[in-house]
C-alpha cells in the first residue's frame, strides 16, 4: 500500500471497522485480473456442469428406487432406507462441496462446520432406535394384556 | 498490511482471520448451521413420531397427481419436476457466484434472474401441491373425529392393505401427524424459498445499479449464494423423507 499517504494502522482500522471482506479476501478477487472468459474460468464452468450433471444422475437413481418401491412387493424396508440416504447424502456432500465452496475453505474451518453435524448425526439415530424400541414395547405390553384377558397367559 | 500467514500455526497469531473469510461469510456458515439443526429437529421429530406409529401414510398414494393431470395416477412425478428445478436454480446460482468472483457484472445479472426464476417456479408448485392436498381434506389438524372420518376416506393415503390390521384410532392419528409434519416442514423450508427469492431480488437491483462493481467484489451475492444452496439442500432431505422413504 505504499502508493497512497494512508498510514498500515489506520488502514486495518478502516478495514475492520468497514468492509471486512477486503482485508479477508478468501477466494475472492484472486481472478478478478483474470476475465470469465480466460481459460482458468472455463475449467471452473466446467466442473459447475458436471457437478448438475452428477447430482441429476443421483436424483434419477433414486426415483428408480422409489418407482422400484412402488411395483414391487415386499421390499426390505431397512435395504430401501439405506438406498435413499446414501445417496441423499451424496447429493449434500457435493452441494455442500462444490456449490457452497467448501471445499475451497480453510481446514480448520470445514471441520468446524462439519464437525458438530457429525455429532448431529448420531442424535438422529438415537431418537429414530428409540422410537423404534418404543413401539416394539408398546405394542409387546398391549399384546401381552390382550392374551392376558383372553387367557392365553395364566 | 497484515501479516502474511507463513505456516499454519501463524494464522491464529492475530491479524487476520484464521478462517481466511470474512465476518458477514463465516456469520452466514454460523446462521446455516443453526438453521440446518432447527430443520434437523423437525425432520427428526417426524422420523420418531414415524417409527413410532404402527402405520404411517404412503407418499406414492399420498402425492400422485400434477397439474391439469386430473386422475391420472402419477406418482414421484410432480415432486421430481420440483426437485429439478431446485437443482437447477442452485446451479444458477452458483454461476452467478462465479461471474462475481470474476467481476463479470451481465453474467452475475442473468444468471441471478434464473435463479429468482426457478425459485418462483418451484413455490408456485408448492402452492398447487398444498392446494390439491386441501381438496382432499388435508391440512394442519384434519383427519381428527373418528365419528366423521371413515377408514375408507383414509384409504387413499395409505398402501392398499396397510390399513387392514389397523384400528381407526390409529389411522386416524397416523394421518393426521403425516399431514400436520409434512405442512409444517414442506412451509418452513417454502418460506426459507420465498425470503430466498426476495434476497436475490435485493442483489440483483444492487448488482444492476453497480453497487458491487464500485465496491470492487459480490461478495453479498456469495453469501445470498450459500443461502439458497442451503435451501437446496434441505430440500434434498425434505425429498427423501417425505417423498421416498
Amino acid at each position: 500500500m505504499g502508493h497512497h499517504n494512508h498510514d498500515t494502522h489506520h488502514d486495518e482500522l478502516f478495514y475492520y471497522e468497514g468492509d471486512q471482506s477486503k482485508l479477508y479476501s478468501g477466494i475472492l478477487n484472486h481472478h478478478a485480473h483474470e476475465g470469465v472468459e480466460s481459460a482458468g474460468s472455463k475449467a471452473k464452468i466446467r466442473k459447475i456442469w458436471i457437478i448438475t450433471l452428477y447430482l441429476s444422475l443421483i436424483t434419477l437413481i433414486e426415483l428408480a428406487g422409489g418407482f422400484y418401491e412402488y411395483y414391487n412387493e415386499g421390499t426390505n424396508r431397512v435395504i430401501m432406507i439405506s438406498f435413499f440416504f446414501i445417496f441423499t447424502l451424496l447429493k449434500a456432500y457435493l452441494i455442500v462441496k462444490v456449490f457452497m465452496h467448501l471445499g475451497d475453505e480453510v481446514r480448520a474451518f470445514i471441520n468446524t462446520v462439519i464437525i458438530p453435524l457429525l455429532i448431529f448425526v448420531w442424535f438422529i439415530i438415537a431418537f429414530l432406535a428409540d422410537a423404534d424400541h418404543s413401539l416394539h414395547m408398546n405394542t409387546s405390553f398391549w399384546q401381552q394384556m390382550k392374551d392376558a384377558a383372553t387367557g392365553i397367559i395364566k | 498490511m497484515h501479516p502474511t500467514a507463513t505456516a499454519n500455526t501463524s494464522r491464529w497469531n492475530g491479524g487476520q482471520s484464521p478462517f481466511n473469510l470474512s465476518y458477514g461469510k463465516i456469520m452466514m456458515w454460523f446462521f446455516l448451521f443453526t438453521d440446518a439443526l432447527t430443520f434437523g429437529a423437525l425432520l427428526i421429530s417426524n422420523g420418531t413420531k414415524r417409527f413410532f406409529s404402527e402405520v404411517w401414510p404412503n407418499a406414492n398414494y399420498v402425492f400422485r397427481s400434477y397439474p391439469f393431470g386430473g386422475d391420472t395416477n402419477a406418482p414421484l412425478v410432480f415432486v421430481s419436476f420440483m426437485t429439478f428445478v431446485l437443482i437447477i436454480s442452485s446451479v444458477t446460482m452458483v454461476l452467478a457466484v462465479h461471474s462475481g468472483h470474476y467481476m463479470d457484472k451481465k453474467g452475475v445479472t442473468k444468471w441471478l434472474l434464473w435463479t429468482i426464476v426457478g425459485g418462483v417456479i418451484f413455490l408456485a408448485s408448492q402452492c398447487w401441491e398444498w392446494v390439491h392436498l386441501n381438496h382432499e381434506g388435508a391440512w394442519w389438524g384434519s383427519f381428527l373425529d373418528p365419528n366423521t372420518v371413515t377408514k375408507e376416506h383414509l384409504a387413499q393415503f395409505y398402501k392398499p392393505g396397510d390399513l387392514d390390521n389397523v384400528s381407526l384410532e390409529a389411522a386416524l392419528a397416523s394421518t393426521t401427524n403425516f399431514f400436520n409434519f409434512f405442512f409444517t416442514i414442506t412451509g418452513f423450508h417454502g418460506v426459507h424459498v420465498l425470503s430466498g427469492v426476495v434476497f436475490n431480488i435485493m442483489i440483483l437491483i444492487n448488482t444492476v445499479n453497480g453497487v458491487y462493481e464500485r465496491r470492487g467484489h459480490y461478495e453479498m451475492v456469495e453469501k445470498t449464494g450459500l443461502y439458497w444452496h442451503f435451501v437446496d439442500l434441505v430440500w434434498v432431505f425434505v425429498f427423501t423423507v417425505f417423498y421416498l422413504v
